[in-house]
């Protein structure tokens, strides 16, 4: 487990992942799809359904706050988590106060940020 | 496109030190230069995908992949373990020789998919295994990738 991170960040960020990888599978005549089977043989249908309930388990997981702000989110918009690179949220391309685009404090001590304009939760890439 | 296009020397090791399949993995990610919170995310993800079933291909290859916020770009690496190890593949055979890909949830270009399904095709290549058992090092590896113009 790498030391540092908000835990709750790490889920949301598992969450979304899977969410993606779930979506490209379960796209009934998808290219993913038909790779998935063909190459690696798998079995699309049982793969979906265990990612979402992995998908379940891990919103479980979520705090009752972040959890609120997360359901709101994903109400009116696709990615509950995006990147912040050089500054920029790349959820809405909005610029980021540098307060909240650098690290702070020591491991355990790291604040969940969110963009001040789109609302969503931000994972900085260094 | 051409898979040469996506690999470089820094992301190709052709002596991995791992004996199991997530010591394998983590060398593959490391060889990404990402940072340790990201690493280790990856490896989750990539765990996630082996979980739903191997992406060991046969004759001794895999495609560990799978999509991450972690990366901002697609993302590949090349590795071999002369040794093998046991991978789950789906001919039950010990996979030497392994490609990772990862891309962002959200790709503009695209890739992805047909990366990995290149890396497929240029697996089936008759030769290929074999070959991968021979080079010495990565400019070989490169070298192989270009001569196959997959």
């Amino acid at each position: 487990m790498p030391t540092g991170m908000h835990n709750q960040l790490e889920i949301l960020l598992e969450i979304q992942d899977l969410k993606a990888q779930c979506e490209e599978l379960a796209a009934q005549g998808s290219n993913t799809r038909r790779v998935q089977e063909e190459e690696f043989r798998l079995d699309v249908d049982e793969a979906v359904a265990q990612l979402r309930e992995k998908i379940h388990e891990l919103e479980d997981r979520l705090t009752p706050a972040v959890r609120q702000r997360y359901d709101r989110i994903s109400k009116s918009l696709h990615r509950v988590v995006v990147p912040a690179i050089n500054g920029l949220c790349y959820g809405c391309f909005v610029s980021i106060p540098t307060s909240v685009a650098s690290e702070s404090g020591g491991p355990g001590q790291e604040q969940m940020r969110t963009c001040e304009n789109c609302g969503r939760f931000l994972y900085v890439i260094s | 496109m051409v898979l040469r296009e996506f690999f470089n020397k820094d992301v190709v090791d052709l002596d991995l030190d791992g004996d199991g399949k997530d010591d394998i993995l983590k060398e593959l990610i490391s060889l990404l230069g990402l940072d340790e919170k990201s690493e280790g995310i990856l490896f989750k993800m990539l765990k996630r995908r082996e979980n739903l079933g191997s992406t060991g291909i046969g004759r001794g290859i895999a495609i560990p992949h799978c999509r991450s916020l972690v990366v901002n770009r697609l993302r590949v690496a090349f590795g071999r373990k002369k040794e093998g190890v046991d991978f789950k593949a789906i001919d039950n055979e010990p996979v030497h020789y392994f490609f990772l890909i990862v891309a962002p949830p959200l790709e503009v270009s695209n890739q992805y998919l047909p990366v990995l399904g290149k890396i497929a095709q240029f697996a089936k290549e008759p030769d290929v295994p074999q070959r991968l058992g021979e080079i010495e090092d990565a400019d070989a590896f490169l070298d192989l990738l270009e001569e196959k113009a997959v």
